[in-house]
C-alpha cells in the first residue's frame, strides 16, 4: 500500500465521491437553466476520470514509497489549534507563547531561553500591530 | 504620445508621498520574502491582504503587486549566494552559483540586479501599449470565450507548473470544487457546507492559502531538517566595462522572451526563465560557457524572470482572467477593494491602472537600490536559523488568520488546510493549481451556466464560435500530445525508460 502514487489517486477519487455524492442532492435543473447541483457534479466527475487515469498509470510506473512523518504536521497544527483555543478562553499574550513552545517542538534544536526570547519578540510585535495598525487582537 | 502622457499621468499618482511609501514597504517586503525560505509570494500576499483593507486601494494595489516583482529579485540573491532554489529561481542556482564558486559573487549579483531593472523596464513599455489594446478586444469575450480562456489556463498551468498535466488538472478541478462551498448566487442554495456557519459564505481565501502555502511549505522544510550556513564570501560588485557590454544583449533578449511569455496562459516567471536560459545557450556569443558559471546565463534569465512577473499582469487586467495563482490572488486583492478587474477596468479606473504602471518602475529603482549596492546587509537575513524563523512565520499565519474576520474560529479552517495542503504535497500535487482553481471556479460556473442559458443547452457553442472553438482545440492538442507521450512511454522497456528520464540533479548540473 506504500506507493505514493497509488495513494494519490485514491485520494483524488476519494474528493470526487465526496463532492459528487453531495452535488446529486441539490437540484440538478436542466442544461440551459442549471441548478446548484450541476455544475459540481460535472466537475466530480471530470476529478474522477483524472483520479482513474492516475490509477491506471500506476500500473505502469515504478513505485515511490510515500514519505509522511506525523510528528511535524501533527506539532504544527496542534500549535495552531491551541493558540486559537487558548487565545479564546484565556488571551492571546498566553496563546502565542503556548504556541511558540509547543511548535519549537518540531524544529532541529530546542532552547528554552531561545522560546522565551521569540515569545517576548511576538508579543511585542502584536502589541505594535494593535497599537499601530489598529488590528482587533484579544491580547489581554 | 498618447501612451507618454498616460505613463506621466501614472506617474503624478505614484509619486504621491504616500504610495511611494507602500511601493517601498512592498518592494522591501518582497526581497525578505524572496530570500527566505518557506515563504513564497503567495503566502506573503494572502497574509498581507487583511492589513490592506484600511489601506487605501491604489496603495494597496501598489504594494502587493511590489511584493510580488520584488521576491523575483530577492530570490536570484539566495540562489546565486547560497543556491536555494525557490520556485522561481531555479535557473539562476545554476551558473549563479557557478559564478560563487569562482569568487565571482558580486558579478553575478550585479548582473542579476540590473538585468532585472532592464527586463522590468522593457516589461513596462509592453504592459503599457497592450494591456489597453488587449482590453479593446476582451470586450469582444462572451461566457463561452471566457469558460474557454479559463480551460486553457486551467490547462497550461497545470502543464507549467507541475509538468504532469494530469495532476495539475487534477488540483485545479479540487480548487473548483472547494469554490464551490458556499451559498450558491444563482439560487441561494447552501451547498457542501455540513450543517456548518461557518462555511455559509465558503472556505475563506487566506485560510486555504495560507495552510497550503504557509503551514504545508514550513512542515516541510522542518522534515528537511536543513539548517543553512550562511554566505560568508567576499562581494565586489562592479563589473569591467567588457563584462558590463556581455550583460546588455543576453538581458534584452531575455527580456523580450519574458515580457511575450508572461502574457500567455499560464505563463510567468518560471517558464519564462527556462525559455531565456535556452534561447542564450543556443545564440549567446559566449555559449560554450553557460553552465559553467557565465554571465549570459544569469543576465538572460534574470531579465526574463523580472519582465515576466510584470507582463502576467497584462491578461488579469485587461481580460480579467489571471494567468496563474499569484495573479488569481491579486485579482482576489482587486475584488476586495470593489474592483473587478477586466476590460471595463482600464477606461473605469485610469489612475489606478497606470498608477500602477507607473509605481512597478518605481518599485524596479528601489529594487535595484536594494539589491545591488545594499545586498551584503541583506545576505545577513541568513544569519536567522530556520528554528527561530518559523514559530515567527506560524505566528504572522495566525493573526493574518484571525484579522480577516477578527474570528478565533478561522485559524481552525487554516490549520486544517495546513494538513490538507501536506497530505497533497506528500503525494506530489502541487497547490498551486488549487489556488487557481479555487478563485476562478464561481467565475467558471457563473459564466458556464450563462453561456448554456444564451445557448439554449447546446454544447456545440463552445466549438462553434471562432475564438472558444480555437481555443478549445489547443486544450485538445495538448490532451493529444500527452496521451501519446504516455503511450510512447509505457512501451518502452523498463531499462530505457531510466536512461531517458536523467536524475534532475545530473540534468541541471551538466
Amino acid at each position: 500500500m506504500n506507493n505514493r502514487d497509488l495513494l494519490r489517486g485514491l485520494l483524488l477519487m476519494v474528493i470526487a465521491l465526496f463532492f459528487g455524492l453531495q452535488s446529486l442532492r441539490y437540484p440538478l435543473g436542466r442544461i440551459d437553466s442549471a441548478g446548484p447541483g450541476m455544475f459540481p457534479l460535472m466537475i466530480s466527475c471530470f476529478l474522477f476520470i483524472l483520479a482513474l487515469a492516475t490509477l491506471i498509470g500506476t500500473f505502469f510506473s515504478e513505485r515511490t514509497p510515500l514519505f509522511f512523518s506525523l510528528k511535524n504536521i501533527g506539532l504544527i497544527i496542534g500549535s495552531l489549534v491551541a493558540f486559537a483555543l487558548v487565545s479564546e478562553f484565556v488571551n492571546m499574550i498566553v496563546g502565542i507563547i503556548v504556541m511558540v513552545f509547543m511548535a519549537s517542538l518540531a524544529g532541529a534544536s530546542y532552547s528554552w531561553i531561545r522560546n522565551l526570547q521569540i515569545a517576548a519578540g511576538l508579543v511585542a510585535i502584536a502589541v505594535a500591530f494593535q497599537k499601530l495598525l489598529g488590528l482587533q487582537l484579544p491580547l489581554y | 504620445m498618447e501612451i507618454l502622457h498616460n505613463l506621466a499621468f501614472g506617474f503624478s499618482h505614484a509619486l504621491t508621498l504616500e504610495n511611494l511609501m507602500f511601493c517601498a514597504i512592498g518592494c522591501v517586503v518582497g526581497t525578505l520574502v524572496g530570500l527566505l525560505p518557506g515563504l513564497g509570494p503567495l503566502a506573503t500576499i494572502s497574509l498581507l491582504l487583511p492589513l490592506t483593507y484600511s489601506i487605501p486601494t491604489g496603495g494597496a494595489l501598489i504594494m502587493l503587486a511590489g511584493i510580488y516583482y520584488g521576491a523575483q529579485y530577492g530570490d536570484s540573491v539566495s540562489a546565486i549566494t547560497m543556491k536555494i532554489p525557490h520556485a522561481s529561481s531555479i535557473v539562476a542556482c545554476i551558473d549563479g552559483y557557478q559564478m560563487t564558486l569562482k569568487n565571482k559573487t558580486g558579478l553575478a549579483l550585479f548582473t542579476a540586479g540590473v538585468s532585472s531593472f532592464i527586463g522590468g523596464t522593457v516589461a513596462l513599455v509592453v504592459l503599457a501599449v497592450f494591456a489597453p489594446l488587449l482590453g479593446r478586444v476582451a470586450l469582444m469575450f462572451g461566457p463561452t470565450e471566457y469558460c474557454a480562456l479559463m480551460l486553457l489556463g486551467f490547462v497550461c498551468v497545470s502543464f507549467v507548473t507541475t509538468g504532469s498535466l494530469l495532476n495539475g488538472l487534477a488540483m485545479c478541478f479540487v480548487g473548483v470544487l472547494l469554490g464551490q462551498v458556499g451559498t450558491d448566487v444563482n439560487s441561494g442554495a447552501l451547498r457542501f457546507t455540513m450543517g456548518m456557519h461557518l462555511l455559509d459564505d465558503g472556505i475563506g481565501l487566506v485560510s486555504i492559502a495560507l495552510g497550503c502555502f504557509g503551514i504545508a511549505e514550513i512542515t516541510k522544510n522542518l522534515d528537511n531538517k536543513e539548517e543553512r550556513s550562511p554566505f560568508r564570501g567576499k562581494i565586489h560588485l562592479m563589473p569591467t566595462w567588457p563584462e558590463f557590454k556581455r550583460i546588455i544583449p543576453s538581458a534584452l533578449r531575455g527580456s523580450a522572451i519574458g515580457s511575450a511569455l508572461g502574457i500567455l496562459p499560464g505563463g510567468g516567471p518560471v517558464i519564462a526563465q527556462f525559455a531565456a536560459y535556452a534561447l542564450d545557450k543556443k545564440v549567446s556569443k559566449y555559449k560554450h560557457e553557460i553552465g559553467q558559471g557565465a554571465i549570459e546565463g544569469v543576465a538572460g534569465q534574470a531579465a526574463a524572470d523580472e519582465a515576466a512577473a510584470r507582463t502576467s499582469f497584462i491578461p488579469l487586467m485587461s481580460i480579467g482572467i489571471p494567468e496563474n495563482a499569484v495573479m488569481a490572488l491579486m485579482m482576489a486583492a482587486f475584488i476586495i477593494k470593489g474592483i473587478q478587474p477586466g476590460p471595463n477596468m482600464i477606461p473605469d479606473h485610469p489612475d489606478l491602472f497606470w498608477g500602477l504602471v507607473a509605481s512597478m518602475w518605481v518599485g524596479n529603482v528601489f529594487l535595484v537600490t536594494l539589491n545591488v549596492p545594499l545586498v551584503r546587509y541583506w545576505l545577513s537575513v541568513f544569519k536567522i536559523p530556520y528554528s527561530v524563523l518559523f514559530p515567527a512565520i506560524l505566528f504572522f499565519c495566525c493573526i493574518g488568520t484571525y484579522s480577516v474576520n477578527n474570528n478565533l474560529s478561522d485559524i481552525f479552517s487554516t490549520a486544517f488546510f495546513g494538513l490538507v495542503g501536506y497530505c497533497f504535497l506528500r503525494v506530489e500535487l502541487d497547490p498551486a493549481p488549487l489556488m487557481l482553481g479555487f478563485i476562478l471556479g464561481p467565475m467558471l460556473e457563473e459564466n458556464f451556466r450563462r453561456a448554456l442559458l444564451i445557448s439554449h443547452g447546446d454544447f456545440t457553442t463552445f466549438i462553434s464560435r471562432p475564438i472558444s472553438g480555437t481555443l478549445i482545440s489547443i486544450i485538445g492538442v495538448f490532451f493529444l500530445w500527452q496521451l501519446v507521450a504516455f503511450l510512447i512511454d509505457i512501451r518502452k522497456p523498463a531499462d530505457r525508460r531510466a536512461i531517458a528520464q536523467p536524475h534532475p540533479e545530473t540534468d541541471a548540473a551538466a
